[in-house]
């Protein structure tokens, strides 16, 4: 800490991943094993948590009262339009044209999306009421997204068709304590699509989440309750202390062995 | 048997001995006693030439483009939604449609207009005219917070990534407008889209003006606003705190929440607006700004936000009665050591630790400087004071930071008009070409192009930068920091990069700023002042200092057989 100056003079990648990675790595290798036993046990519990937020659309959830609908159906006849009001907006509304792989709509789901400090894991600031959603292919979504908090939030997904969606983003966004609806329309294939709020920093201190069509293609790092960070602090690792004394007892562990086994195999071999 | 021992480890002894000396005087006679070294220059004559290292060759460099292609017609004067945008020479000019936008309002701009910004529709949201002198006055603008070049936790990068030089990435805190959509420039990108920089925007009102700010948290850290030498009550009109002082006024905004402050000022004048909260660190990490106050004047809406400060495209009434251009100027010095804190963690909790309590400011050294947010050669994009001869212009020069700045103009004499918002009287005007500004103090000036000796010695493009000698590097390495020019229209180039006399290319690379690239290397036509190679000779040096260390551990080792050789002779004696 006190050293942080020689550290990370603000030179890009290169210094960074040389400070960060040499220690990160050390431990990284040592704690691999002991990794993939949670990491698999996470996934596995993140499924029936996809699974129960499946249900068909609940209109008595959604908050009418805070929707302006008449801007919404003038976007909803004419999609890939946006609409804006009041600080928020609805971006590619699209509840008509599936996309060319699909040829028709396979059916309807609905979810309701809650975001705010509410939901923030401890360490984080900002967190989504759900962190993964899992739809038949080609179906035909509808999200409710309120926002709990006193500022704005956002709902993007990534990674739609570009001819249907412009850049490829279906996207809802709500000033603080508003609701925003929209619909669209999910190609075929198995694909995990990235759902974040990308404002300045937010993704990053919690709103983050996947979408998974089909089965999905694999999950996204750092998903809140889901899956781990691929970059951690290296400061809130062990110590150094900490570090030298396993690394040091591994090694007294290695040459404890080395030199008991010869000791071993050379008394058997006399005792012969 | 033992004696002859004793002798070949004393001769072997001597023998090293004088072998170190020789070649410690081979590798560098001042290792040895000048009358030693004298004698051995005596016996054996000089030394043998020994080829210097050559001269390496430069690096392949890369370099950005001085003046990247972008919205060249952005530059024009134009008239967008009925609001008059000056000209602006600059390589990287404002955003006209954000100017208009922030003329007319937010609400009252078309919708076309907007969607030309990612402005919210209720970022300046401009309402009645309460006095009916045809210009708007009640102004509601709504700000946020952005972290600049902060932590993820998916990758060793910044994000979103802004540069105040190629590659200069330290992590920033800025307030900045409410936007909508992406917060980097493009999918491609980890960039920051254009309006999440640094300096916080320059806020204007007009003097009288109902002015409501909202500050949306939407940062992971307290914040609040406090109005500096803005004529604001201590409560608002509701009973609730005004003055932006955690604990003293009111709470602090925690993340996620928003509190909107009431000031109507009766004075007007360049002022000053930052985060109160911890302040030592928060108004250093970038939440502070321009707050100016112009003069009431009929048909006159101001232009509420200028993001990134520099020229100001739709100056006020006021400002065009005297001025033909005017000119906002944040000069900010930085201390990466607390501004890199906030790559260090993902974590709000270890972040604010490490920032608020194992960060000690009184052991600050900053490295870097800069003005409008940037550190020379980008200053040279979007800072330059472009002017014409025989003009009047209008600079409000706000230090940000927490040392002193002395502002060279090279060329001119400027002349001190306004101190911390409050006009000298005209007598007491001081005309100089070295403009001091404390921290938080606002010195306006005006910079006239008369070329008389004193106020101009004549058109150029002349350097304008703090005189403090660290002010004008990044990090030691310059030129940069706060460097920015006073460039006559005659010396600027097509695309708004003033015509000098070298080419600023290396300074437009990495490398460069990390200290890889001979500062000299491409002035200088005979390459005696580029970098040396290691060379044959350097290799002798190095074998000969290996000998060198050799010949000594030899000494030494002979030595310790000589002592052991004599013990085991009187052990042996006694057996």
């Amino acid at each position: 800490m006190t050293d942080m100056k020689n550290e990370s003079k603000p030179t890009g990648f290169g210094v960074l991943k040389n400070t960060r990675y040499s220690r990160w790595a050390v431990l990284a290798s040592l704690a691999c094993g002991l990794w993939l036993l949670p990491a698999g046990a996470m996934a596995q519990t993140a499924e029936p948590k996809a699974g129960e937020a499946k249900p068909e659309m609940d209109h008595t959830k959604m908050d009418h009262s805070k929707m302006d609908h008449s801007k919404m159906d003038h976007s909803g006849h004419d999609h890939h339009k946006m609409v804006m009001d009041d600080g928020g907006m609805v971006m590619n509304w699209n509840d008509d044209t599936p996309s060319r792989d699909c040829g028709k709509i396979s059916g309807d789901v609905a979810f309701e999306v809650r975001a705010g400090r509410k939901y923030a894991e401890q360490g984080q600031s900002f967190g989504f009421s759900q962190n993964e959603w899992n739809v038949p292919a080609c179906s035909r979504v509808t999200i409710t997204f309120v926002n709990e908090d006193n500022i704005r939030h956002q709902w993007m997904l990534h990674g739609l068709p570009r001819y249907l969606y412009p850049q490829g983003m279906f996207h809802l966004e709500a000033s603080g304590g508003t609701t925003r609806k929209g619909t669209f329309i999910v190609p075929s294939g198995d694909k995990t699509f990235l759902v974040h709020c990308d404002m300045a920093q937010h993704m990053e201190k919690g709103l983050k989440a996947q979408f998974k069509v089909g089965s999905g293609s694999g999950d996204l790092p750092s998903v809140p309750g889901i899956t781990d960070a691929r970059v951690h602090d290296p400061e809130q690792q062990n110590s150094g202390t900490w570090q030298l004394v396993l690394l040091a007892s591994g090694l007294m562990i290695g040459v404890g062995a080395g030199v008991g086994g010869g000791w071993i195999g050379r008394k058997s071999h006399k005792s012969k | 048997m033992f004696a002859r021992a004793r002798a070949i480890a004393a001769t072997l002894m001597i023998l090293s001995a004088l072998g170190a000396i020789y070649v410690a005087w081979l590798v560098d006679p001042a290792y040895l006693p000048p009358s030693l070294s004298t004698y051995l220059f005596q016996t054996f004559g000089e030394r043998p030439y020994a080829a210097p290292a050559a001269t390496a060759e430069l690096p392949k460099l890369q370099p950005e483009e001085i003046c990247p292609p972008g919205n060249s017609e952005w530059r024009n004067a134009q008239t967008i939604d009925g609001v008059n945008i000056k000209e602006s020479l600059h390589c990287e000019p404002d955003n006209p449609y954000e100017v208009a936008a922030f003329v007319k309002g937010t609400n009252n701009v078309s919708m076309g207009t907007l969607m030309e910004t990612q402005l919210t529709t209720d970022a300046v949201v401009k309402g009645r005219d309460l006095d009916g002198d045809g210009d708007p006055d009640e102004i509601h603008i709504r700000l946020e917070v952005a972290e600049l070049n902060g932590h993820s936790p998916d990758a060793n990068i910044e994000v979103p990534g802004y540069s105040i030089a190629p590659g200069v990435k330290p992590g920033f805190w800025a307030f900045v407008p409410k936007a909508r959509g992406m917060a980097t420039r493009n999918l491609e990108t980890f960039e920051a889209q254009p309006m999440l920089r640094m300096p916080s925007p320059t806020i204007r009102v007009e003097q009288g003006d109902k002015v409501k700010i909202t500050l949306e948290n939407t940062h992971y850290l307290p914040h609040t606003i406090h109005f500096h030498g803005v004529d604001h009550p201590f409560k608002d009109a509701n009973g609730e705190g005004n003055d932006g002082v955690p604990l003293v006024s009111e709470m602090p905004i925690f993340p996620g929440e928003q509190r909107t402050y009431d000031i109507q000022p009766r004075q007007d004048g360049s002022m000053f607006y930052h985060c109160h909260v911890q302040p030592q660190s928060h108004v250093l990490m970038g939440l502070n700004g321009l707050f100016v106050v112009e003069p009431n004047r009929p048909n006159n809406p101001v232009q509420t936000l200028n993001v990134g400060a520099s020229q100001v495209r739709h100056p006020s009434v006021a400002v065009q009665e005297r001025n033909s251009h005017e000119y906002d100027m944040h000069y900010l010095a930085i201390d990466y050591e607390m501004h890199n804190i906030l790559k260090t963690s993902n974590d709000p909790r270890v972040v604010s630790k490490r920032l608020h309590r194992d960060y000690n400011i009184t052991k600050r050294e900053p490295e870097a400087f800069l003005l409008n947010g940037r550190s020379f050669p980008y200053t040279i994009r979007e800072s330059l004071v472009i002017v014409k001869p025989d003009e009047r212009v209008k600079m409000r020069i706000l230090n940000g930071g927490a040392d002193p700045i002395y502002l060279h103009t090279h060329g001119h004499k400027v002349t001190e008009t306004h101190y911390d918002g409050i006009e000298r009287p005209e007598a007491s005007q001081i005309t100089r070409d070295v403009v001091h500004v404390g921290p938080a103090q606002r010195v306006d000036v005006e910079l006239e192009t008369v070329n008389d000796g004193l106020h101009s010695y004549g058109p150029g493009a002349w350097l304008m930068h703090d005189h403090r000698e660290e002010g004008v590097t990044t990090n030691g390495i310059g030129p940069g920091g706060n460097i920015s020019l006073i460039v006559y229209e005659d010396f600027l180039g097509e695309n708004g990069i003033p015509k000098i006399a070298g080419n600023l290319s290396t300074l437009f690379t990495e490398e460069y700023w990390r200290g890889e690239i001979p500062v000299f290397a491409d002035m200088d036509p005979t390459g005696l002042l580029s970098e040396p190679v290691p060379t044959a000779s350097t290799l002798t040096i190095t074998l000969l200092t290996a000998l060198l260390v050799a010949l000594l551990g030899l000494f030494f080792g002979s030595l310790l057989w000589l002592i052991r050789s004599g013990g085991s002779t009187s052990v042996g004696a006694k057996e």
